[in-house]
């Protein structure tokens, strides 16, 4: 038959990637202890994470390492129907997806955040029962599946959510090395290898080689390997500590401790042991909730240990003679928590731009999952675009046929068929459609009040700040964004909806306020254009932010009261498609409270500008849009 | 690509230098990692881009390989290929000629990375591979124009060939893998949106390019190209010499640039630029060795010098600086200067 091999060819040799040590921990903990099944590496593009994870493909690991691309399809990764077989001996053939092709190896996915999630988990879960369980196109089968599933992501775009990131039993972090030696010492490698990738491989054989010997020696001594209760204990204690859910994360930590003492060839597990799978265990199970966890942003060789607690002789134990001060344990700030966020305060000075400029540069992997979560949902798409996930039995007249199906469909039945000298017949009944997934987009349209009731210079650049915080979560997350201003008496379009954050900040910054607030005229005219939009992008969804005190002063025919005015038409516009929300920017002592009013007839949900810091202000649209 | 319409000769267009450079540079090592070029529309970027076809070097392939396998490197072979070679085939090698694969923006997930066969399997009721845009696009350049405006799945199955040098194909009934190793080119205008940030990173080079200013030039610009709108085959024959002469140019880098040592003084000043430009990840370091050594092979030397890095730093920095969308792309000349300072 013609197909080619998915295996990844390991070309970069295990040992000739520089430090790493948390990372490579990790994977040597799953290739010697085979009760774990899962790992996750983590780090921001070019620190080797495809690299190292290719590195265990072959001579390393003893295994194969097989590629799941992340446009892979349901039956093509779990099982389906052979069609070829099927028509050839004319009863239904089972094909072993590539997740049975690959039982006793390793499978990997690079950038496992873009994967589609549903997907994701059913693979998360077939690998953790070690068991593929198949239902569908007449098929039902069990097939065994122990195989190692090594992931990377990427924090720059999407990010896993909080139960799937648990599902995986070990995570670590990859950094990229910023000391000068380092990466000197990281491009001469590199280099050296791009130049001549044989002698390269020959030069570090000597090395990989000793590893293989340690894995496979830990491997001998695993069965016998004391785990007392004074480091189950101190494991316990971590996974309180962290606030990790259920019961997997202490299991996951005694099999990784006992994979560590077995690579330093000890009868037991000590201490350090407990700490070193501490930070490849927990990392990703801290729970937000209860606290954030101590992060030193010096890179992973040198995370401190402070918030291992109950052993006063842990400094002792420490070959880096860690100096630090007792075991306090430094916290984040906590950014789902606007009481513990130090920069409330000054966040309506210059401190949403400050804030946003300082969010941007972190890389830091837990308060980006824990403070925005789950926000690129995929969507069916109803055209022809998109990624096809799976088929299904049309509704109607399909649109999208998808043959494969479709012929897998039709094959059990072509020997009782009158085939009139065709290979295949396919009939009404087995046309199956397409299912394609797009990932969906928002777009935002900001309507600004500028006008001079909004002119205090603080509250301007409390907005401005909102609007900017969400302009660069945009950036991320590609939205698109538009930015619609009305002042004296119109409203006027100053950034129609696009993904350059670029220019939509240019834009924001030059806004100029002062003059009179024509907010009825705003609100008819951004509704058409978002009405006209919205139906131009149906796989869109579409949000206008209306920020104003919600002070009305120019009524759209004369003579009559601006404020009775905007109710009225706030009330009778009808935007489908469109979902408002409103930040309210009133202040002073006397509050007239037109805002709310205004949100109550557009069925929006409200914010209080005095309330919420910038920050908080675009995780409220945010998740007022995921309820959608 | 077809070549039965005359393009605007490579050689023959005015200014837009780094544009020309970062292109050429790939060519001579396409394992810079190809060139992003942002610019408003009318700036050549798309002439450009075609008409590298008529510069291209030839490649030294598997002869009846449908991958156009590389000869020389037959560990990242096809599975065809392979096979073949276990069986012992001797395979013949076979010059074929560097091309441009478009890849629009209308393409589908099929179309990109191939799928099964559907009228072989109705006809002969078997599995087949039908390859796709990424199987023409090994070896060859992959040109996207106006890429920011790629569907987010199209750019997640580019990312993967570009990591790994294969399509990895598990879909529609196929499982299936092929060599996909390309330069990979992309223009777009910055006013329509950027890019994602996992494909920015993906780029080994990026050129922001502006209309020439100068009015003499201008004119020249204009002249040009009336005189090829006029006769495009008698103006492409014209302009033959020159691209012969930029063809032997090439060949003689490609000849060359594994001459080239490595050099601690360059390592130093690489990682000084690095560093003070605040770049995380190491991609850029290595973009930045493998780019400062293309351009000295391609000026026909063997040593990288001071000038080389200078040349190529704000290929390689300006679009891995610091994200910060909302500053703008740029790299600021004395802070380079000061880092081009041996010792």
């Amino acid at each position: 038959m013609f197909t080619g091999g998915l295996d990844i060819v390991s070309s970069y040799p295990f040992s000739a990637i520089y430090g790493s040590e948390e990372a490579k921990n990790a994977l040597l903990c799953a290739l010697i202890n085979p009760s774990i099944r899962s790992v996750l590496i983590v780090g921001p593009s070019g620190t080797a994470k495809t690299i190292l994870s290719r590195s265990v493909s072959g001579y390393l690991s003893g295994r194969r390492v097989i590629n799941i691309p992340l446009n892979v399809t349901e039956e093509q990764l779990f099982g389906g129907l052979d069609f070829q077989a099927t028509l050839e001996s004319g009863i239904i053939k089972e094909m072993p997806g590539l997740l049975g092709r690959s039982d006793g190896n390793i499978v990997y996915i690079d950038d496992a955040n873009l994967i589609d999630s549903r997907l994701l988990t059913s693979l998360l879960d077939a690998i953790f029962k070690g068991e593929i369980i198949l239902e569908r196109e007449g098929i039902s089968s069990r097939r065994p599946c122990s195989t190692l599933l090594i992931a990377t992501m990427n924090l720059e775009e999407a990010e896993l959510n909080d139960c799937v990131m648990d599902r995986f039993d070990l995570c670590a972090h990859m950094t990229s090395h910023d000391e000068h030696d380092a990466r000197e010492e990281i491009l001469r490698r590199n280099m050296l290898f791009y130049r001549n990738p044989l002698n390269f491989k020959e030069h570090y054989s000597n090395e990989d080689t000793n590893i293989v010997g340690r894995i496979n020696r830990a491997r001998q001594l695993l069965p016998h390997i004391l785990l007392d209760d004074e480091a189950l204990q101190l494991i316990t204690e971590l996974c309180a500590e962290a606030g990790a859910e259920g019961h997997r994360a202490g299991i996951t930590m005694a099999h990784a401790s006992i994979a560590l003492a077995a690579l330093d060839e000890r009868g037991e597990v000590n201490l350090r042991d407990v700490e070193n799978a501490a930070k490849i265990c927990l990392s990703h199970r801290w729970n937000s909730d209860l606290t954030t966890p101590p992060i030193n942003d010096q890179g992973d060789d040198h995370r401190d240990l402070e918030y291992v607690k109950g052993n006063e002789d842990s400094n002792n134990d420490n070959p880096e003679g860690d100096n630090s001060p007792n075991h306090e344990i430094e916290f984040e700030p906590d950014l789902d928590n606007p009481k513990t966020d130090p920069i409330d305060d000054i966040l309506f000075e210059i401190g949403a731009t400050f804030e946003v400029i300082d969010y941007l540069s972190n890389h830091n992997i837990r308060k980006i999952t824990r403070s925005r979560k789950g926000k690129r949902s995929l969507v069916e798409s109803d055209d022809s675009s998109g990624r096809y996930v799976r088929p299904r039995v049309p509704g109607g007249t399909p649109r999208d046929v998808a043959f494969d199906a479709t012929i897998r469909a039709a094959a059990p039945y072509q020997t009782r068929r009158d085939r009139n000298g065709l290979m295949i017949v396919i009939e009404e009944q087995d046309i199956r459609e397409k299912v394609r997934e797009r990932r969906c987009g928002y777009t935002i349209l900001f309507l600004v009040d500028a006008s001079g009731s909004l002119g205090v210079r603080r509250r301007m650049a409390a907005v401005k700040g909102a609007v900017f915080s969400m302009l660069q979560d945009s950036y991320v997350q590609r939205d698109h964004i538009g930015l619609m201003a009305f002042r004296r008496d119109s409203a006027e379009m100053i950034l129609p909806p696009t993904r350059s954050a670029e220019y939509a900040y240019q834009r924001l910054d030059d806004l100029p306020t002062g003059g009179k607030t024509p907010l009825a005229t705003a609100l008819i005219t951004a509704s058409e254009f978002m009405n006209i939009y919205s139906r131009a992008h149906p796989g869109e969804k579409c949000s206008i932010v209306l920020v104003t005190d919600g002070r009305a002063n120019v009524p759209m025919s004369e003579g009559s009261d601006a404020n009775e005015e905007v109710l009225k038409i706030a009330e009778n516009i009808t935007t489908p498609r469109v979902k408002w929300v409103v930040i309210d920017t009133e202040s002073g002592r006397v509050k007239l409270g037109n805002a709310s009013r205004l949100a109550d007839k557009l069925g929006a949900d409200i914010f209080l500008l005095d309330e919420l810091s910038a920050d908080n202000i675009s995780k409220g649209i945010r998740s007022a849009l995921e309820c959608m | 690509m077809s070549s039965s319409q005359a393009l605007f000769p490579f050689t023959s267009i005015v200014g837009q230098e780094d544009m020309k450079r970062a292109l050429l540079l790939n060519i001579i090592d396409p394992g810079i990692g190809g060139v992003l070029i942002r610019g408003e529309k009318g700036t050549a970027k798309s002439t450009a881009v075609r008409s590298l076809v008529q510069i291209l070097p030839e490649r030294e392939v598997m002869k009846n390989c449908i991958f156009r396998c590389e000869y020389a490197r037959p560990e990242k072979a096809c599975s065809s290929c392979n096979e073949r070679l276990a069986s012992g085939e001797e395979i013949d090698s076979i010059n074929v000629p560097m091309v441009v694969v478009e890849l629009p923006l209308s393409a589908t997930e099929d179309r990109v990375a191939g799928t099964l066969d559907i009228e072989y399997a109705l006809k002969t009721g078997k599995k087949r591979f039908e390859p796709g845009i990424l199987a023409q696009a090994n070896g060859n350049i992959l040109y996207i124009d106006e890429v920011n405006l790629l569907d987010d799945h199209l750019v997640d199955l580019l990312l993967d060939s570009a990591a790994m040098g294969v399509n990895y194909v598990e879909r529609e009934g196929v499982s299936f893998s092929h060599p996909s190793r390309f330069i990979l080119i992309g223009t777009m205008n910055p006013e329509e949106g950027d890019l994602r940030p996992q494909l920015l990173d993906r780029f080994g080079l990026s050129v922001d390019v502006e209309g020439e200013a100068d009015i003499e030039d201008k004119i020249e610009i204009i002249k040009r190209r009336l005189t090829f709108d006029r006769d495009p085959e008698r103006y492409v024959n014209d302009c033959q010499p020159d691209m012969n002469a930029l063809r032997k140019k090439i060949a003689h880098a490609k000849n060359i640039i594994n001459q080239i040592a490595l050099d601690d003084d360059a390592i130093n000043i690489v990682v000084k630029l690095t560093t003070h430009f605040g770049i995380t990840g190491h991609r850029a370091d290595i973009t930045l060795m493998k780019a400062a050594r293309a351009n000295a092979a391609l000026e026909g030397r063997i040593e990288v010098t001071l000038e080389d890095l200078r040349i190529v730093s704000a290929l390689v920095l300006s679009h891995r600086m610091k994200r910060r969308p909302f500053e703008g792309l740029c790299l600021d000349a004395d802070e380079l200067e000061k880092c081009l300072q041996v010792g």
